[in-house]
């Protein structure tokens, strides 16, 4: 399913966003991502929190056995994520995105947001 | 409506309430950011390995520490190395402090007045309150450690100069997330300057009898925004997923409040 409507980016919006994924400067300890792993998924967005002290995207995506479990993606503030040319709809409920994480150490549904490409081609992040 | 004062006077009086002696001070107007980046390094110039970020297993500064302190701070490290080092600012309720307030993400304004210099920091919010009216710090029995200690400075042509005390130190404030710490007795003279248009350096000369064997210099900078930057609301509590537990561990929850992590200490939650 790929949605309308994807976030535009033009391409001086896109090198400023190649700067600023994940938690640069997070407000707690990234010790509980594990950054030597890094996921790459296609999911569907639930719900785009932006919030401080961290952004958060709730996606859904399919396990191994075709069961749907929701995620947690957290990633940087929404100020300086703002100033980087991200934007309080950048992802929108019911958008397909694939999307790059480093996971938990513990393997909880839950990650360190790394980058997204949305169905128009357009990236975030470090993609 | 009728003057109540003759123009002349009212503009006498304006004259009178100025400084004695009129200053011109430096263009400090303006968002900034702090260009020693992303890796939460206080002291950038001893950090090991070079481009570490704080926190990270194997990272670590080397300011002149006394034994003591450096005992402190390997057990510090061995904690964050861990993920149990509580960072307090992560608990959303205390500020960063001083001299920490010069190392944060997100962008400053500094606020210059002839009576005081504020630094406000976007995250946090952290605001430090730099009198430079000619005012003395209180003596002691009339000041108490806090988290962004007592500012009193003045200007040497365009460098802002200034001396702190009374920071609260270990008991509530480290300097980064590697767990570097200094101790409630620290006094730090900084000295900060533009040193080319749209770059602002702080220069902190560090002396503390009990963490430190010789005065520590740190410099950072901090490099100017486009205009027309904005400053926004920095609420730490609107959303903050990540609490911390008793043994310093960070809990990642849901959006229900639930905590996600699977394995969690046996402790308390605070």
């Amino acid at each position: 399913m790929i949605t309308a409507g994807k976030t535009k980016l033009t391409m001086s919006l896109l090198a400023g966003l190649l700067a600023c994924s994940g938690l640069a400067g997070a407000h707690h300890s990234n010790a509980m991502f594990d950054k030597a792993v890094v996921r790459e998924v296609t999911a569907t967005v639930r719900e785009f929190q932006w919030t401080n002290p961290h952004i958060w995207i709730q996606v859904l995506v399919k396990n191994e056995h075709g069961v749907e479990e929701e995620w947690s993606i957290e990633g940087g503030g929404p100020n300086t994520l703002f100033r980087k040319g991200w934007r309080p709809n950048t992802f929108k409920p019911g958008d397909v995105v694939e999307i790059k994480f480093n996971p938990m150490h513990d393997g909880s549904l839950a990650g360190l947001f790394i980058g997204a490409r949305f169905a128009d081609g357009t990236t975030l992040g470090n993609w | 409506m009728a003057l109540r004062f003759p123009a002349a006077m009212i503009i006498g009086h304006m004259a009178l309430a100025l400084p004695a002696v009129a200053q011109a001070l430096p263009d400090w107007s303006g968002v900034w950011e702090r260009l020693e980046g992303n890796g939460g390094i206080f002291d950038p110039s001893t950090v090991k390995p070079k481009d570490g970020r704080a926190g990270d297993p194997g990272v670590r500064q080397y300011p002149p520490l006394t034994d003591a302190w450096e005992k402190k701070y390997q057990a510090n490290l061995a904690l964050a190395a861990r993920d149990r080092l509580p960072d307090p600012i992560s608990r959303c309720g205390t500020p960063a402090g001083f001299p920490r307030l010069l190392a944060l993400p997100d962008v400053y304004e500094f606020i210059v007045r002839p009576e005081q210099t504020w630094i406000i920091t976007e995250n946090g919010p952290n605001i430090a309150r730099i009198y430079t009216d000619g005012r003395e710090h209180p003596p002691p029995a009339e000041r108490w450690p806090t988290f962004t200690g007592d500012s009193v400075g003045h200007w040497e042509g365009d460098t802002l100069v200034f001396t702190t005390v009374s920071m609260v130190g270990e008991k509530h404030t480290i300097l980064d997330r590697s767990g570097l710490t200094l101790s409630d007795q620290a006094t730090i003279e900084t000295r900060m300057f533009k040193t080319e248009e749209g770059l602002l350096r702080a220069e902190l000369t560090i002396e503390d009898p009990l963490a430190l064997t010789k005065p520590w210099k740190v410099t950072r900078h901090f490099r100017k925004l486009p205009e027309g930057t904005r400053v926004y609301d920095y609420a730490c509590a609107e959303n903050n997923r990540n609490p911390i537990t008793a043994t310093g561990q960070t809990l990642t929850l849901d959006t229900e409040g639930r905590v996600i992590d699977i394995d969690i200490d046996e402790a308390p939650q605070q």
